[in-house]
Order: C-alpha cells, then structure tokens, then sequence
C-alpha cells in the first residue's frame, strides 16, 4: 500500500493511500471526538463531529470520511473547528432530554463525555421534544427515541455485524429514527438480542432494560463466554461481587466482537440464588451440608472402597466440556493416576466421537480444517443439518456477512426453514434423516460429470477407486424416493459446490445427533476430499462444537481412548512417554465412553462415578441414564447446581462459575479464550480444579501441583500445540503460523494421505414403525443452553424459552383437523408427551419438530452404538399424533379427513 | 362517509407477477415499489416481507426505503387528494375553520382516507398563493378565497342541496 505523509496539528504522521483522516490522526494518538464512527462498521459520516480543518483550503471536513491525501495540512482544534464542534453538540443536546442524572447509560454517555470535555454547561438554544419510549415487553433491551442522535450505530450494527436486519432508519428528516418493521416491539422483530446495539449506541436511547446489579461499574475484566463452542471474548464489568454488564471483549482486527443473547444476558445464573454453596452428603436419603474435609474425605472412601472391592476398572470420571482445559487435564490425569483407569470421558464425546469417525480418515482428528475468518473468504458455504444462528451465533454472524457483503453463495441442506434459509441460494429440503443419500447423490455428480480434478486426487488422495465404486447406485434419480428432492436441484447443488474455487462446509448437530449421522459426516469428508475443500484458505469443514470448552476437553485427553493431545493409549511409545513425564503408572486397558456405558441402564459396568459439571440425566434417553445411575454403588457430583444427576449423587462439592475462577478454553477454531477472576466464588464453592487436587491429595495420592501456573506450566511442556497457550496476545498475532502448526499436527494424525471413507450401502433413515407416520426433530433455540442447567437459571434467558409447542404443517394439520391451539399426544415407540400445536411452514410435511427445552423431549427418542467405533447412533424418531379433547379424553386422530 | 379502517385486500397473484419481473435485479427495489404503488396505489406494509424475502434484504431495511420517500404511500390514497393549506397567510385569514369545516363535512382527520377511497384529507406548509388565502387544493386545482359555503358546495354529497 502506498505510503502517505500529512501534518496534524504541526506533527508530521505517517500511514498508507485508503486510510481516513482520523485512522491516521488516531493511529498518531491524536484524538478526535466521534459519535458515529466505530472502526467496525461502515463509515457513514452521520454526526459531524469529527471536523477538522484542512489548513491549505481552509474547509470543514469530517475526518472519519474523508481520505488522506499526500501532504495534507489538517488542524483538529483550531478555533473554528472547536467554535463549529461546540455547536454540533449544542444542537444535539438541544433535542435531548435532561435526564442525564438518571439515565443508566450514565457516565459512559460519549455524548456527555463530549459535552464536558467542550466545556458545554446549560443550552442557550430552546428545547425541542421527541418522540418516546416504545414499549417493550422484553427483558432484556429499553429504547427510547427522545434520547437518540440518529448515528446510526445500532442500525449498521445490526445488518454489517450480527446481520439480523431487526432495526433501520424509519421515517426522514425530523422524524427519522431507528426502528423495526412496522414499527413493533424488539419482541415481534428479528431482533435476537445480542446485545450488539445496546454496546455500541453513545447515548442513553438504548439501554439494558432490567439489570440485576444497579451500580457503576467498579473495575472491568477480560473473560471468555461460558455457553458455545464459538468461545466469545468478553468484557465483563464488575461491582461488589457482582457482574453489571458483559459486552463484546476485545478480538483481533479481523472479527469485530458481538456475542449472543447468552452472552450478553446469560450470566444471571452466576448469582442464582440456586448455587450450591457448601458441600453436600447424602443421609438416608436427605442432603445435608458438611464442611469440605468430611464430605472430601467421605468422596475418598467411597472411591478407594469401590476400587478395592471391584478393581479400578468400575470407577469412572466424567469430566466436563463447560470445565476449563487446566481442569480436564486435571481430570484426566486424576483417573489415569490417582483411580488407574482410562474410563475418563467427558460431556461433548458422545458428539465428538461421531466427528472424529466421520472425519478422521479425510482430515486427522482436529475437529475445524480452518479459522472463523477463512470461511468469511469463501465463495460457497455448504449449511449441512446445521442452524448457527441459533446453536453457535458468531458462526452464524460469518456466514451471513459472507453471504450479504462479500457474495458468497449459501447451499442450505435442511429439512425445517431455519433463518438461513432466507439467506440461502438454493435450499435443499430433504425429508429428515436423507442427508446421506443426498450428500452421495451430489458426490456422484461430481464423479460422474467429471467436476474434480484427478490430478489432485491421483497425487495427495487415497481410496478413490473403492469410494467411487461403492458410490454406484447414488444417482441423485435413484435417491429421490430416499430424500424427497429433485434429481435436478441435487445436480445443481453439486456443480455448485464443485465449481466455486474456494468452498466449506459447516455441520452440526442435525447431522451429527440423526440417523447416520458418522456415516453422513464421512460423506461431506468425501465431498470436499474429492473437490479438495479441506484446508484452502477459504476452503475447510466446520464441526459445530455445542459446548464452550468441547475441543479443549478433548484436547487434554478427558477421552477414554486418548491422552492429551488424542495420542492413543493403546500405543505402548505413548504410554511409556506419559509414564517417563508422570513418574506415574498409565493404566493400559482402553476407558468405556461414559454415555455408552450408561446407554446399558442397569447393566452398567460402572460401581463408581465421579461427575464433574454434566448432567448425565439430559444425554440420550434421562429414564436409561437415572437406571444406570441407581445402579452405581458410590457417586459424586460437582456442580454450580443441584441438576438431576447431583440430585442422584451421595457426596456433592459446589464448584466455582466461571466469573470466579482462571483458566482456559479452546473453542471450536482451536483458539484459546482465558478466564479472569472478578470475584471469589459464591459460599464455599471452589474451582473445579482446586477440588481436584484436594481430592486426590485426600486419596493419599497429591498431584504435583500447588497452584494453577504449575498445571499451566506442565501443559505447555506436554500436550502438543499448547506450547505457549498462555501468551494469548503473541498467539493472536502469529495466527496463521499457529494454524499451519495445527494442520500439519492434523496430517500427522492420519494414517497415509487423506483418505476417502467407503459410503455405506444403508442410507434408509431407518425403517418406519407401521401406524407412526411423523419423523420428529428437536429445534435448538438460542436462550435454551444444553440441558438447560444454567440457562434455566439465568431469568432473563429462561423468559425468552421458545414455547412449548409443536409445530406441524398446514398439510398435516388438515388431514387431522387439527388447529392452532389444540392439543395432541405425541406418541413414539418409547414414550409420550402432551403438546398443543402450532400450525406452521417452517416444517415439511410429515415433519414434526418439539423445542429442545421442552420437558422431557428426550425420552421420545432412543439411541445406539456403533459397536466399532462407539459412536452414538441415534434412531429416526417416529411419532403418531392423539387429538387431547377438551374434557381430557384422548382420541385417536383420524388419519384421513374423508 | 366513514374513514377507512382496514386496507383494502390486495391481490397477492398480481404482487408476486410483480415482484418476480423485478427480483434478483441489482437495485431494484425502487422500480420495484413504484410499480406496485402504480398497481395498488399505496404500498401495503404486508407486501413489505414479500418483496424483501425475494430481493435478500431485510423488512426494516425496505420499510426505511419506503419511508423515507414522500411519493411512496403506506396507505391507501382516495381518488381526490384535498390539501387544506395551514401556511401563516392562510392562518391569519381563517386557514383553521375551513380545515376544521373540511375535516367536519369529509368525516376525516388529516392523514385519513374515507372507506369508499374518495377522498383523501391532507394538510400543506404554503401553497405558494398566499394572496388567495385561505387557500385548499383538490388535486391538481387551487381554491383560493375560501369560506363555509364553498366548501359545502365543493364536497356536496348526493342528496344533499
Ligand atoms: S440486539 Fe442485536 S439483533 Fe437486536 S436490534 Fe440490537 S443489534 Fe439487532
Ligand atoms: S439509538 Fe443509539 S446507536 Fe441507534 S442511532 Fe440512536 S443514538 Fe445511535
Ligand atoms: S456465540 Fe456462543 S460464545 Fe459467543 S456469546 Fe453467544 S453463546 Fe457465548
Ligand atoms: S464521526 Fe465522523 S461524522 Fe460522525
Ligand atoms: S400560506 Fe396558504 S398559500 Fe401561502
């Protein structure tokens, strides 16, 4: 770029051709006062404040839209600049309201911080009234006009950031303001509530609506978000141990910071008055609490009497995907060496096992082929049995700016109108549980039409030849009876795909959790292995990782099979490494997936079990997992809350959320996110590691450790790609060689080049019980997190549960004669709930879909095991439907009206 | 006369021949409402999601467009537009009284249209003819000089003498 001198202010500062004035000026630590600039959205010159006088021409310009030119002479404060500036704020305020001793936005008003630093006291200029408030109902946002000087912050927010459209300029000249569609509530919007626009906007005109804590913040801190895999920084204020606000944290120049509702608002449940605040022991059945060396010492007892009658292959830690990477390594070395079993697990494998059998042979074993900001360079993004917006929002956010500003194209294969679909190009529709079928469909096209490069595939590829043959009989003509959608629209979508230079591919838990859900994962590995979309820039397959610390959990080798860093236990070399740096014996038989374990109900294999911060109850069916766990002799729960598997347990220690503690995460990128401390923990909860080691010290066998730093130190030292995790700052800034770092550790994982996998010839999504006609889906929702054990707790995010309800499609609600309102059992091989329904087109027909936070959802559904690779096999849900009559009696819907 | 409460039904099939001769253009959506306002003579807000789903772009984002220009209309519009001038000339002369006397014989407040889509009452800043005041247009034809009784007989329903 083209380098240019000006002069500021009598200082001579230099930067490059395309810079504004005031990045020059800024960059030089000149200051200039803004209100509608932000450095992440787009420039729009709105407020005028940003004058500056050109000192050669002697005109008024503002900084933040005008360009450098070469030798420039500029003055930001001479006296006309400052005469004119006082104005500008002068006529603001002359609209304002004087509310400013009560408005919450208080001192971090920059129209107020202006207004001081210009020495502007009382108005001389008449008052001019504006509109008010509107009327909101939700808890989360308050706007009001009269307060708003028409930056335009929160409208560019919106649609050029987090992309949700809910806000524009409504209305022109005086009466122009922000607004949504019809001018209606936030609630009746698109709005999501991310936050966004409550951070960025200067004034008090939107607000936070109901804080929990009132008070100006006393100090703020850096933390990382403790909900998705997305792993957001954030910037979290604090007062009297307690959070004020949490806003976007500081990222790197490339995304700009926006969270989530969860984000934003989720912390509520840090101070539910629900925490566990002292250790728990179970008595005939009642808790009652106890002071940490009785209950640590009875946790002891319990383990060690387990282990002698039984051998320690009974016991089992379930480690957490919500703990930090310190504590999973923790977790992980305490049931290797403390217990001496390998049956160490933790929450997200049973979703991870499926990803890395699906993806393994084609791409290693670490999970994303590339980095957030890679798949916004993309020219095609393929949406499989994903909904990002909901379940990972700042993914969600890089795929809609890609699509809206830089024209990349949006394939959407999914069953239910999600809100991609409105972003979308082309959006395939198959019947539920087809993805398979139609992932194979669109890979013989691309064979059969010749759409790939065989140079690529003879050279750095293996496996074509039996891939390609296996996939005979795929033709999208043979699989529309299987998925339901035209020959025609799968050829598309594959030229699509095979023809834009740089493509990914994102899935989540619609593929993963359904029916063939490994073997459709392996599928999209083909599908970009044969069109060589996996590690491009621009290119790449994006897992969506559910919960915040999934990958780093893994990654410490929380995993039955896998030491830190997924090196195989069953590889003599590796143990005898772990041995020579541990000095501790690594046990040798493979550790039991915890879930599959529990799948066997009463026929566990486990005496004793050690759970830390999962609720065992929410995966797969709760009735199997409570069977599984009456049968356990000892159990041990760690948890901010009494969730239904604390609840089961004979000890209980409270642990520290994660606003009280330190340590790391790695989000579904491999980025590392860190905690910071804003205050202790509640009671006498601790953090989870802290626990750890005083159980293990209890047991007579201390881990050598005694403090954080050491186990820091000792992950450095040990799990590869964590050398020097904890200079986040040095990392951010080299992460391109730390990617490279990432990718060639991926490729050392496989066994050859990357391998196509040989499709199954089964792409049925199972057989359809006789007289259960609708296939049933959950619907993830952006205020219900996981099981719901701290988003239920988190008022805010609880008031915003989608209702419970099940949606049908006008087709079927015809046929049954049913009407929005009225209510139905759902009926599936396994159980029944009571539901009314809502009659919709979000969903095909002979597609039903429940929200995941309805009670009890999970029961209706039943899940396998591969018996090779343990992965989770769920079964298609098949439902019938039985009219509720008002009175309460059940009546069977007639299937047909006539 | 009554004002009118709910908009007339428009006819969707016609708004969607519309909106696909337009969609998937670049910038199209000002020709795009211009047409249907030619078509339906107002721009009903529910057509709004309809035309925005079909150009990618948010409702908000069109509603801002729609209501940032004057010649486009949310509402529907009678066949005769009257505008009573409340400019200062027109003010001092009685300006008020026949806006009120106009309001009093269509049934309508400024901004309303009457349910059979007649008349539409609407107010204006200065006609530019403050010698004629008070002054009123209907369309495209001035009334200067006005008083009661032309403004009974201008709006003279059948029947009435
Ligand atoms: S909270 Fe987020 S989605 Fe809602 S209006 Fe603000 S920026 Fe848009
Ligand atoms: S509401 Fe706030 S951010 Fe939005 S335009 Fe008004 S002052 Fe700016
Ligand atoms: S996108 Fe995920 S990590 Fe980011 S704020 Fe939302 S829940 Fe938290
Ligand atoms: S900051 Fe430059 S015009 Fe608002
Ligand atoms: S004031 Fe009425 S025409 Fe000028």
């Amino acid at each position: 770029m083209q380098p240019v001198t000006i002069t500021i202010n009598q200082k001579v500062v230099s930067g490059h051709a395309g810079m504004s004035i005031l990045e020059i000026a800024r960059e030089s630590g000149i200051d200039i006062p803004t209100i509608c600039h932000d450095p992440n959205l787009q420039p729009v010159g709105a407020c005028r404040l940003c004058l500056v006088e050109n000192e050669e021409t002697g005109a008024l310009v503002a900084s933040c839209v005008t360009a450098v030119s070469p030798g420039m002479v500029i003055n930001t404060n001479s006296q006309r600049v400052l005469e004119h500036r006082k104005n500008i704020v002068k006529l603001l305020l002359a609209s304002h309201p004087d509310a400013c001793l009560i408005c919450d936005k208080g001192n971090r008003c920059i129209l107020q911080q202006i207004a001081t630093d210009l020495g502007l006291g009382f108005n001389d200029l008449d008052k001019i009234s504006q509109p008010a408030v509107v009327k909101e109902l939700n808890p989360f946002i308050a706007r009001d006009a009269s307060k708003c000087v028409m930056c335009g912050k929160c409208v560019r927010a919106c649609q050029e950031i987090v992309v949700e459209g809910a806000i524009d300029y409504y209305r022109r000249g005086f009466a122009a303001r922000p607004a949504t569609f019809n001018d209606a509530p936030l609630e009746q919007s698109e709005c999501t509530f991310c936050g966004l626009c409550v951070s960025l906007c200067p004034t008090g005109a939107l607000i936070e609506k109901i804080k929990p804590y009132q008070g100006t913040t006393g100090h703020s801190i850096q933390t990382t978000c403790s909900f998705c895999g997305c792993g957001c920084p954030i910037t979290m204020e604090v007062k009297d141990n307690r959070v004020v606000r949490a806003l976007p944290g500081k990222v790197d120049s490339s995304s700009p910071g926006a969270l989530c509702i969860r984000g934003s608002y989720g912390y509520d449940y840090i101070h539910s008055k629900e925490r566990l605040t002292e250790p728990l022991l179970k008595e005939n059945g009642v808790f009652k609490a106890v002071s940490w060396d009785e209950a640590l010492k009875t946790a002891g007892a319990g383990l060690k009497r387990a282990k002698e009658q039984h051998g320690p292959d009974v016991l089992a830690v379930y480690g957490s995907s919500r703990c930090t990477n310190e504590e999973n390594y923790l977790i992980q070395k305490f049931a290797r060496t403390v217990l001496g079993t390998n049956n160490v697990d933790n929450g997200s494998n049973f979703y991870n096992l499926a990803t890395r059998a699906g993806l393994g042979n084609a791409t290693g074993l670490l999970s994303t082929t590339n980095l957030l900001e890679a798949l916004e360079q993309a020219d095609l993004i393929l949406v499989v049995g994903a909904d990002p917006p909901m379940t990972a929002p700042r993914l969600g956010y890089s795929i809609k700016r890609a699509v809206k500003y830089r024209q990349a194209k949006l394939i959407l294969v999914e069953p239910r109108r999600t809100k991609l679909a409105f972003f979308s190009h082309q959006w395939l529709r198959p019947r539920p549980g087809s993805d398979l079928a139609l992932l194979n469909s669109m890979a013989w096209t691309v064979i059969k039409e010749n759409l790939f490069n065989p140079e690529y595939i003879n050279r750095q590829t293996e496996g074509f030849l039996g891939f390609s043959e296996a996939l005979d009989g795929c033709s999208p003509e043979s699989t529309v009876e299987i998925t339901g959608v035209p020959p025609d629209e799968i050829r598309h979508a594959a030229h699509t795909y095979a023809g834009e230079n740089k493509a990914v591919i994102v899935f989540g838990s619609g593929l993963i959790s359904a029916v063939n859900g490994t073997e459709s994962i392996k599928a999209l590995a083909n599908l970009a292995l044969l069109t060589d979309n996996v590690w491009g820039s621009g290119c790449g397959i994006y897992p969506i990782q559910k919960e915040n610390n999934a990958q780093g959990a893994c990654e410490m080798g929380a995993l039955p099979e896998y030491l830190p860093g997924y090196q195989p236990i069953s590889s003599p070399e590796i143990r005898s490494k772990f041995e020579r740096l541990w000095k501790e014996k690594v046990p040798l038989k493979p550790g039991i997936p915890v879930v599959e374990a529990f799948s066997r109900g009463r026929e566990t294999p486990f005496k004793a079990l050690y759970v830390i911060g999962e609720n065992l109850t929410s995966l797969t069916r709760p009735s199997l997992n409570t069977d599984a766990i009456s049968a356990l002799d000892f159990m041990i729960a760690q948890d901010l809350f009494m969730t239904k598997t604390a609840a089961c347990a004979d000890v209980i220690f409270p642990a520290a959320s994660f606003a009280e503690k330190e340590g790391s995460y790695t989000n579904f990128e491999g980025k590392i996110g860190w905690l910071q401390q804003a205050f202790p923990p509640v009671g006498e909860s601790l953090p989870d590691w802290e626990i750890i080691l005083r159980l293990a010290r209890e047991m007579g066998a201390p881990l050598p450790y005694s403090s954080l730093q050491q186990v820091v130190n000792e992950i450095e030292e040990f799990v590869p790609l964590y050398e020097g995790y904890d200079r986040p700052a040095e990392r951010l800034e080299d992460k391109w060689s730390y990617w490279d770092e990432r990718r060639s550790r991926a490729f050392q994982s496989l066994s050859g080049f990357p391998c196509f996998s040989i499709p199954e010839s089964g792409s049925q999504p199972g057989e359809k019980p006789k007289d259960y006609p609708y296939y049933l889906i959950l619907e993830a929702n952006l205020a219900y997190f996981g099981s719901g054990t701290r988003s239920g707790q988190a008022w805010r995010l609880k008031s915003h549960y989608p209702p419970e309800i099940l949606k049908i499609s006008a087709a079927d609600a015809e046929k049954l004669s049913l009407a929005d309102g009225d209510e139905v059992n759902i009926i599936s091989l396994h159980a029944q709930v009571k539901a009314p329904v809502e009659v919709t087109d979000i969903v095909p027909p002979g597609t039903l879909s429940l929200p995941a936070s309805f009670p009890n959802a999970t029961e209706l559904f039943k899940t396998g095991f591969d018996q090779e690779s343990k992965a989770p096999s769920p079964e298609a849900c098949y439902v019938k439907l039985e009219r509720v009559k008002a009175d309460g009696q059940v009546k069977s819907a007639p299937r047909n009206r006539s | 006369m009554a004002k009118l409460k709910a908009p007339p039904e428009i006819d969707l099939e016609r708004l969607n021949e519309i909106v696909n001769e337009h969609a998937l253009k670049r910038w199209a959506l000002i020709p795009l409402v211009q047409e249907v306002q030619a078509e339906f003579g107002f721009i009903p807000p529910r057509v709004v999601p309809i035309i925005a789903n079909k150009l990618h772009l948010f409702p908000s984002e069109v509603q801002g467009v729609v209501s940032f220009y004057e010649q486009l209309y949310t509402e529907p519009r009678g066949r005769n537009i009257v505008r009573v001038c409340r400019g200062t000339a027109c003010h001092v002369r009685g300006g008020k009284t026949i806006l009120k006397l106009v309001k009093r014989q269509l049934e309508l407040e400024e901004n309303e249209t009457s349910e059979d889509l007649e008349y539409t009452l609407e107010t204006v800043a200065c006609l530019g003819v403050c010698a004629l005041s008070p002054t009123m247009v209907i369309n495209n034809q001035v009334y200067g000089h006005m008083n009661p009784k032309k403004v009974k007989e201008l709006f003279k329903r059948e029947g009435e003498s």
